[in-house]
C-alpha cells in the first residue's frame, strides 16, 4: 500500500491553500499571456487580429462568392460562432501538451498537477472576454437589441470551461502515451469546426441529419450563444418568443459532471507516470 | 509530535517497455496492444526506512544510479511508490530541478514571482519575500532584465534562493548546494544550517563526504537502492569511501554477490550491564549476541557510543583490542567490558556493529540499539567527566615567569 500523508498545520487553513491556489492560477495565466505576446510588435492586439482576419475570409467567402442569405446579420453571427469556437479549440490543442511540456513542474513537490490546463482555458476564456467587446460592436451595428437573457451569458461560460477543461484532462492524459495526440487532434478539430455550425445554421439542414449534427456538444453551445447574443441565427428566434434548449445544455452539463472527475484521475496517474519515466 | 518525516519499507519499482513500443496511435493500431506491457521490472529502491526529525539534516550518499534522487522524488510526492509509505508533517520545500521552470523571456523578477507561486507561497507572501530573495541571489543590478541574460550561475543563484526562502518544514535538495561560487556557497550552508536550527527537517544527496561530515547530522548510504548505511555521518562516510576505492575493496560486487545487510550474521541482542541509567565513572559491561548463518571469516565487531545530539563518544572494536576470531560460525556473545565510563550527564546511544574481513563490507549494524542515560555526579559542560581534583601550590608559578622571559626575548 502506497500512502503519502501530509498533516496540515495551522498555516495550511483551507483558506490559504485557496487564496494560495487562486494567486497560483493568476501567476500562471499571467506568464502565458506575457509570453504570447512579449515579443511581439503588436503585443496583444494580436488576440483581435485573429478572429477579425478569419471573419473577413467568411464573410468574403460566404457573403460574395457564395452568398447565403439564409442568415441574417452575418458578421455578427460568424463572429459570435468564431469567438466561442475558437476558444474551445485553442484551449485544446494547448493543453494536450498539458503533462509533455510541463515535466519542470510536475517535478516540483506540492505542486497540483490538475491546474495546467486549467490554465490553458483560462487563458483562452480571458481572450474569450477581451474579444466581447468587438462582437458587441458588431451586434449594436446590426441593430441587435440584447433581451435578459444576457444574464445567462456567465452560466454558458462556465459550462463550456468545465466541458473543455473535461476534454484537456483527457487528451493531455492520451496525449503521454501517444505522443501524436496533438496532431490528430488538430486535423480531428478542424473536421468538427465544419460541422458544428459556425459559419452555417445546423437547423436549416434537413431534418434526418440535424439530429446527427446536435449530437456534437459544440453546436448546442454556439447556438445558445447566438440566443444569447441578441436571438440571431436561431431559427425560431426571428419567429417568436423561443426557449433555449435546455436539454441539448443540460446533455452538455451531464457529459461534463461525468467527464470532468473521470478526466480529472486519469490525468493526474499519467502525470505521474510522465514523471517517472526514465 | 512524531518525527517530521519518516519513510517505511519504501520500494519503487521501474518497468523496461520493449524497444518497439508503440508510441503513437498510428503505431498502436497497427501492432495490436501486445507490445504495451513491460517486459521487465526492476527496483530502484527496496526496503528503504527511516526517520528524520525537525531540525536533523539527513545526508544521502551513494553511487550514481544508487537510488537517491529517486528517493526524494518519492519523498516530495512525485510518483508513486509500489510499497511502503512516506508520511511529512508540514509543508515540503524542494530543489530538484533547479531553475528549470524558467523562461527566458521573461524577467529575474517575473520568473522570482511565478516560481515562489509554484513553490507554494501566496502572492502576498512572495510580495514581501521578494526584495530578500533578491539580496540573497546578489541579484540587485539584474532582476529586471530577461533571463536569457543571466549566466548560469546567476540563474541558479536565483532558483536556490528562492527555494530556501519559502520556509519550508521539510527541505529536500538534490546535489544543488554548490551553486555558484565558493562565497555563495558559503552562504547556502549558512542558510541551510539556520533554516535546520528553526526546526526544519532536510534531507540533502551530496557527492562530497566533507560536506555530509560538515553539516549532516546523520547520512544514509544507499546502494542500489538498498540501504547500506544509516548512522552518523563518520561511519557512513567510511563505508562508502570503502565501497569507491577499489584498492581497499579488491572489486565491487556484482548485484549477485551483494547481500543485504544482516543476512550473513545477524546481532541478535545488545545487552549493557548496568541497564539504563548509570552515574559518572561506572564501569559498564557490553554483551553482544550474535547468530551467523554462514561461516564468518575474521570478521570485525564494533561498538560505539554516541551522544544523543550524534557526536562519537568512544568507539572501539575487536580489531583494535587486540581480538581475533579465526572463523565464526553458529551464534555466541561477544564480551566488552569498559572499566569506567568518565561520561558526562546526558543521554547517549548504543551502537553495534559486524564487519567483514579486513573491513571489507559492514555485514550488520545496529543503530541506536539501546539507550543509556549517564546521571552526573556535578553539573560540568561537555561530554567528558573524568575523576578531577584541583589543587593550589602557593609562591610564583614557573609557568609563567618562563613565558615573560620569552615574551621579554622576542621584543628584544
Amino acid at each position: 500500500m502506497v500512502r503519502v500523508v501530509r498533516n496540515g498545520r495551522m498555516k495550511f487553513s483551507l483558506g490559504r491553500s485557496l487564496v494560495q491556489r487562486f494567486d497560483l492560477l493568476k501567476g500562471l495565466v499571467d506568464r502565458e499571456i506575457k509570453l504570447l505576446y512579449n515579443r511581439s510588435f503588436l503585443g496583444i492586439a494580436w488576440m483581435l487580429i485573429n478572429p477579425l482576419m478569419q471573419l473577413a475570409v467568411f464573410a468574403f467567402v460566404f457573403g460574395l462568392i457564395l452568398p447565403n442569405n439564409s442568415v441574417d446579420n452575418y458578421a455578427s453571427f460568424i463572429f459570435s460562432g468564431l469567438l466561442v469556437w475558437g476558444w474551445f479549440q485553442n484551449s485544446l490543442t494547448q493543453a494536450t501538451g498539458a503533462i509533455v511540456h510541463n515535466r519542470s513542474l510536475i517535478r516540483q513537490p506540492g505542486f497540483p498537477v490538475a491546474i495546467l490546463p486549467v490554465v490553458t482555458v483560462t487563458t483562452g476564456l480571458i481572450h474569450f472576454l477581451l474579444s466581447l467587446p468587438i462582437l458587441i460592436i458588431f451586434l449594436l451595428i446590426d441593430g441587435v437589441h440584447f433581451g435578459a437573457s444576457v444574464m445567462l451569458l456567465p452560466l454558458l461560460m462556465v459550462l463550456q470551461f468545465g466541458f473543455t477543461v473535461a476534454l484537456a484532462y483527457v487528451l493531455a492524459a492520451i496525449n503521454v502515451t501517444f505522443r501524436d495526440t496533438q496532431h490528430t487532434l488538430g486535423v480531428l478539430l478542424q473536421m468538427m469546426f465544419y460541422l458544428s455550425g459556425v459559419f452555417y445554421q445546423v437547423n436549416f439542414l434537413p431534418e434526418k441529419y440535424r439530429t446527427i449534427f446536435y449530437l456534437n456538444p459544440m453546436v448546442g453551445l454556439i447556438e445558445a450563444y447566438r440566443h444569447i447574443f441578441g436571438k440571431i441565427g436561431v431559427e425560431e428566434a426571428r419567429l417568436a418568443e423561443v426557449v433555449l434548449n435546455w436539454k441539448l445544455l443540460g446533455g452538455i452539463g451531464l457529459m461534463t459532471v461525468v467527464l470532468l472527475p473521470l478526466g480529472y484521475q486519469v490525468f493526474k496517474r499519467q502525470s505521474e507516470r510522465f514523471v517517472e519515466e526514465l | 509530535m512524531g518525527s517530521a518525516v519518516v519513510v517505511e519499507n519504501l520500494g519503487k519499482r521501474f518497468s523496461a517497455y520493449a524497444s518497439d513500443r508503440p508510441r503513437t496511435i498510428m503505431q498502436a493500431a497497427l501492432s495490436g496492444l501486445r507490445n504495451l506491457r513491460a517486459m521487465d521490472h526492476f527496483w530502484a529502491l527496496r526496503n528503504v526506512s527511516f526517520s528524520v526529525e525537525s531540525g536533523e539534516i539527513l545526508g544521502v550518499i551513494g553511487h550514481n544510479g544508487a537510488g537517491k534522487s529517486t528517493l526524494l522524488q518519492l519523498m516530495g510526492g512525485i510518483g508513486r511508490a509500489e510499497e511502503g509509505s512516506v508520511r511529512i508533517r508540514g509543508s515540503v520545500g524542494a530543489l530538484l530541478d533547479l531553475g528549470a521552470g524558467f523562461h527566458d523571456d521573461l524577467t529575474g523578477r517575473e520568473n522570482l514571482m511565478v516560481t515562489a507561486l509554484i513553490s507554494g507561497l501566496t502572492r502576498q507572501e512572495a510580495l514581501a519575500k521578494q526584495d530578500e530573495i533578491i539580496r540573497f541571489a546578489e541579484l540587485e543590478a539584474f532582476i529586471d532584465n530577461p533571463i536569457r541574460t543571466y549566466s548560469t550561475g546567476m540563474g541558479m543563484r536565483l532558483a536556490f534562493s528562492i527555494a530556501i526562502h519559502t520556509n519550508p518544514d521539510v527541505l529536500l535538495v538534490d546535489e544543488h548546494l554548490s551553486v555558484g561560487d565558493i562565497g555563495f556557497q558559503t552562504k547556502c550552508l549558512g542558510r541551510v544550517r539556520e533554516l535546520r536550527d528553526r526546526g526544519c527537517a532536510i534531507v540533502l544527496i551530496s557527492q562530497s563526504p566533507k560536506q555530509i561530515l560538515e553539516i549532516c547530522d546523520r547520512a544514509l548510504l544507499l546502494k542500489r537502492g538498498r540501504i547500506a548505511a544509516y548512522s552518523d555521518p563518520e561511519t557512513v562516510i567510511l563505508e562508502y569511501e570503502a565501497a569507491m576505492h577499489p584498492d581497499q575493496k579488491p572489486r565491487l560486487p556484482s548485484r549477485k554477490e551483494l547481500e543485504p545487510m544482516g543476512q550473513a550474521v545477524q546481532i541478535t541482542a545488545v545487552r549493557l550491564d548496568p541497564q539504563g541509567v548509570i552515574r559518572s565513572g561506572d564501569p559498564l559491561l557490553v554483551e553482544i549476541d550474535y547468530a551467523c548463518s554462514t561461516v564468518l571469516e575474521d570478521p570485525i565487531f564494533l561498538f560505539r557510543l554516541t551522544h544523543e545530539k550524534g557526536a562519537v563518544c568512544f568507539e572501539v572494536n575487536t580489531r583494535n583490542g587486540g581480538v581475533r576470531f579465526e572463523q565464526l560460525s553458529g551464534s555466541g556473545t561477544v564480551k566488552l567490558n569498559i572499566g569506567r565510563l568518565d561520561l558526562n550527564g546526558g543521554k547517549y546511544f548504543a551502537h553495534a556493529g559486524v564487519h567483514g574481513k579486513n573491513w571489507k563490507s559492514l555485514l550488520e549494524y545496529k543503530d541506536k540499539v539501546d539507550t543509556l542515560v549517564v546521571e552526573p555526579s556535578i553539573i560540568v559542560e561537555g561530554l567528558m567527566h573524568p575523576p578531577c581534583e584541583w589543587s593550589q601550590v602557593e609562591g610564583v608559578a614557573d609557568v609563567e615567569t618562563a613565558g615573560e622571559k620569552e615574551l621579554g626575548g622576542a621584543i628584544a
